[in-house]
């Protein structure tokens, strides 16, 4: 008989009647879920390096719980062996002992007050394992491809049967803590990806060989948890639908379905559809990839199984799952990121405050943290991971203690700032010169691979200091006079950076142009470009310029293009410099400007000539204007974004809200 | 513009020079000590081959990212083939790669290597240049015949060090 653990009835929600298939129930194992919502599970390295949990990861998952809105919420995926050779990131919750479940029903305690579904992931991060130890292991020792990963040791047979020993024994902890859904995690290179994988499993006992022998030591696993949770608890698996290893003779995209298959046979009640590994060559997640690219996958995945699939993988707007789920295509809306950057996004959905969403902009900050041992952090976020601290989040201000505050820009670290600030009680005024909100993120939105998503970050702070009252004051240009006249208690600069001059290229006839002019439309270029500057502004105007045709060099001081961009966005950006056809002088200056050329001069002091027609600046400088004026009125001054220090819409948008809750 | 491309490529080319010189002579630095450290009972050749393996070893790790199977297996061959000998230029080898005698074989060939000259300096011998050349060249094969699945082997044919005038290796790829 199938129970449901929380009532919900969402008939009165706006969200509801516009996404009636997202709000609709559905059957797992012996559950019911009231709706297609599920955070999966997604570490964030909050934990203490002993595998205890923390009260910050207690209330980052209560958050989320409460995002889900009666839906599934999991926890981050458990290691299981004493040895830690399973646990992938320092701040991994632990599961080999019951010393570890006191922690573990905390989190399921807090969201359970949320009345939302608490699943608990079974994580053995295997081949991408071993953090805290010297050799990690797996079905075979294949070598690491990257040397961040630790060594392997090929697991005995014996080895392998107790690992499935230890999936059954931490799944049963997790029932003892108060999980309601068991989840096997299987993907991106984790162990039991690594026993399913061609690529990583050569063995030649009965955990080797074909696809149902690579499966076997799964199909144990399953059938193991299953007899172990008893019928009332689900049991699913995230499985690879294609592991994007062709390059180094992983499985085939027909085995990956047959996994599937087998795992329906074993018994699991879902399997969440998953893509790609950590090793892969190809992009997956970032930015690059349009929305709802790979909800195909999910289609097949149903094409192939008769148990609900779930998938996340770029689906951050809801329109996509609710259309696959109303053509059959799909069960269930999975989101990792997506709520990573705004734990109340299917709550929003479903209230009809959709505008109010801070979108995900794909960058990969997240992971790139993970991967680097620091605890999770969100680049368009400020309040991820600071979910326990209460003075991360605005605090009325007292009446006596009320300012009136002028942010001069309208960028994303003013309309931050701005709505921060009125959200405290602040009577909040922005000024900007130009027509419009979001500064030069109107220009930045223009790059290509997938740059128009950072408007969403404009969209979210425009609604944003609309509810909370903010006075906008456009096509007015901020003068000291101005300032003098209007003595605001505070002032916010958020005036974005100045453009840095180039030597000798004042001169007539030489054709320099500002990056904004260029990306905007309004300062035409000629055939032969060179961009000044070998960070994201530049790199996103040269990919834009060579897109149209035109031959591109960048030239810039850092010692490899890109250098604000993290490392897990980044090598996309350096494969599409390449595939453009954009030589890039990095650890250079330009030393001259001349007639149709200019002289590039390496950092060792070698010189040499670059035939170009036109320069585009895109080096940025601390903007100083209006700093003094406000100084010498005695006025409390803040300087925030690129105004402070030139840097990358996350510092913009971090910067505006930390000021906007300090005012 | 008043660039002199001449001085500049020659200041270019002399850096270059400099900078591969210096990647033998470190070598043969190290080599030095690690001799003295294992003591006078110790076979210098045997120290200096065991250096070579190691090596050889870590210059294969890095390979691994360069390479894919994407091509099929003759293509694979051809890409691990271009990375020794991409490797060795590096250090101020004319090397090039030639078809083999079939789909499975590629040759290395050397015709002029700064790794003897280096060598006559801090008085290694001739033969132990050779040998580590081949061990090298076998241990950084180590990884990526287990990383690839597959069994990669290669064979010296010929030695400068030997006096037979180049390097000929024979890289093969086994079944």
């Amino acid at each position: 008989m199938a129970k449901q653990i929380f009532e919900w009835d969402y008939s009165s929600y706006p969200g509801a009647k516009k996404y009636p298939n997202l709000f609709t129930p559905i059957q797992i194992g012996n559950l019911i879920v009231p709706n297609r919502i599920k955070y999966a599970a997604t570490e964030d390295n909050l934990n203490q390096h002993d595998g205890f949990v923390t009260d910050a990861d207690v209330e980052y998952m209560r958050r989320r719980a409460e995002g889900v809105v009666g839906g599934l919420c999991f926890m981050q995926g458990v290691y299981m062996d004493a040895a830690r050779k399973g646990q992938g990131y320092v701040g991994q919750a632990a599961c080999y002992d019951d010393k570890f479940i006191p922690g573990l029903k905390k989190i399921a305690d807090a969201i359970h007050s949320e009345k939302a579904v608490a699943g608990f992931q079974l994580m053995d991060c295997g081949r991408v394992g071993a953090v805290e130890v010297p050799v990690g292991h797996g079905p075979s020792a294949v070598p690491q491809r990257l040397r961040i990963f630790k060594p392997m040791a090929e697991m005995s047979n014996a080895e392998v049967k107790e690992m499935v020993q230890q999936h059954i024994d931490a799944a049963k902890r997790g029932v003892e803590a108060g999980f309601d859904v068991m989840e096997i995690s299987g993907i991106v290179g984790y162990l039991i990806s690594n026993f399913i994988s061609s690529y990583t499993n050569r063995r030649t006992d009965e955990y080797g060989g074909d696809i149902r022998g690579r499966m076997q030591a799964v199909v144990e696993i399953i059938q193991g948890v299953k007899e172990a949770v008893g019928p009332d608890i689900p049991v699913g698996i995230r499985l690879c639908s294609e592991e994007l290893l062709d390059d180094v003779g992983g499985n085939s995209p027909e085995e990956s379905m047959q996994s599937y298959q087998i795992a329906e046979e074993a018994g699991v009640d879902y399997i969440s559809c998953t893509l790609g590994w950590q090793e892969s060559i190809y992009p997956v997640i970032s930015r690059d990839i349009p929305q709802g690219n790979w909800l195909y996958l999910a289609k097949r995945a149903k094409e192939h199984v008769k148990i609900p699939v779930q998938m996340a993988y770029r689906i951050f707007l809801p329109k996509f799952p609710e259309e696959a789920i109303a053509k059959g295509e799909l069960d269930f809306w999975e989101m990792c990121r997506s709520m990573i950057a705004d734990p109340l996004m299917p709550k929003k959905v479903l209230e009809g405050r959709e505008d109010e969403i801070r979108h995900c902009v794909a960058c990969n900050l997240c992971l790139a943290r993970l991967f680097r041992d620091a605890p999770m952090t969100c680049y368009i976020s400020p309040v991820c991971a600071h979910e326990h601290d209460p003075d991360f989040f605005p605090q009325e201000v007292a009446e006596d203690d009320k300012k009136e505050v002028m942010v001069v820009g309208a960028g994303p670290a003013g309309l931050e700032c701005a709505y921060v600030a009125a959200q405290r009680g602040h009577e909040v005024h922005v000024y900007d010169k130009r027509d419009v909100l979001g500064g030069t993120l109107n220009e930045a939105s223009k790059a290509p691979y997938g740059d128009e998503e950072l408007l969403t970050c404009t969209n979210f702070q425009k609604t944003m200091c609309e509810k909370y009252g903010v006075e906008f004051h456009l096509g007015t240009e901020v003068t000291e006079g101005m300032i003098e006249d209007e003595a605001p208690d505070a002032v916010i600069l958020a005036t974005g950076p100045v453009y840095s001059k180039l030597k000798g290229a004042e001169e007539d006839g030489k054709k320099v142009v500002n990056v904004l002019d260029v990306l905007s439309g309004k300062a035409e270029v000629g055939e032969k470009v060179v961009v000044w500057g070998n960070r994201k502004p530049g790199i996103g105007v040269a990919l834009k310029l060579a897109k149209d045709g035109k031959k591109v060099t960048l030239v810039g001081e850092d010692k490899s293009a890109g250098f604000d961009i993290n490392p897990s966005f980044k090598w996309r950006y350096m494969i599409y410099l390449r595939q453009n056809g954009i030589t890039a002088y990095n650890d250079c200056s330009i030393e001259e400007v001349g007639d149709g050329e200019i002289v590039v001069k390496t950092l060792n002091g070698q010189r040499f000539p670059v035939q170009c027609d036109t320069i585009i600046i895109t080096e940025r400088e601390t903007n100083e204007a209006l700093k003094a004026t406000v100084q010498s009125e005695g006025i409390e001054l803040y300087v925030v974004g690129d105004a402070l220090v030139p840097r990358n819409l996350s510092s913009a948008v971090h910067d505006g809200y930390r000021i906007g809750l300090r005012i | 513009m008043p660039v002199n491309a001449e001085k500049e490529i020659t200041k270019l080319w002399k850096s270059l020079q400099g900078a591969q010189g210096e990647i033998c002579n470190t070598y043969y630095r190290w080599r030095d000590f690690a001799v003295d450290m294992a003591g006078e009972s110790a076979d210098p050749m045997d120290v200096g081959l065991k250096a070579a393996e190691a090596f050889g070893q870590y210059i294969g790790k890095g390979l691994l990212p360069r390479l894919n199977l994407l091509k099929g297996d003759e293509g694979f061959l051809g890409l691990v083939a271009r990375q020794l000998a991409g490797a060795w230029a590096t250090e101020g080898a004319a090397v090039r790669v030639e078809p083999g005698e079939n789909p499975n074989e590629a040759i290395i060939r050397c015709t002029r290597d700064p790794w003897p000259t280096a060598a006559k300096t801090f008085g290694v011998s001739m033969e132990e240049v050779a040998l580590s050349r081949e061990k090298m060249f076998q241990a950084m094969l180590v990884d990526v015949s287990l990383f690839f699945n597959r069994t990669l082997s290669i064979e010296m044919q010929k030695a400068i060090p030997r006096g037979e005038g180049e390097w000929v290796f024979k890289l093969s790829l086994g079944k």
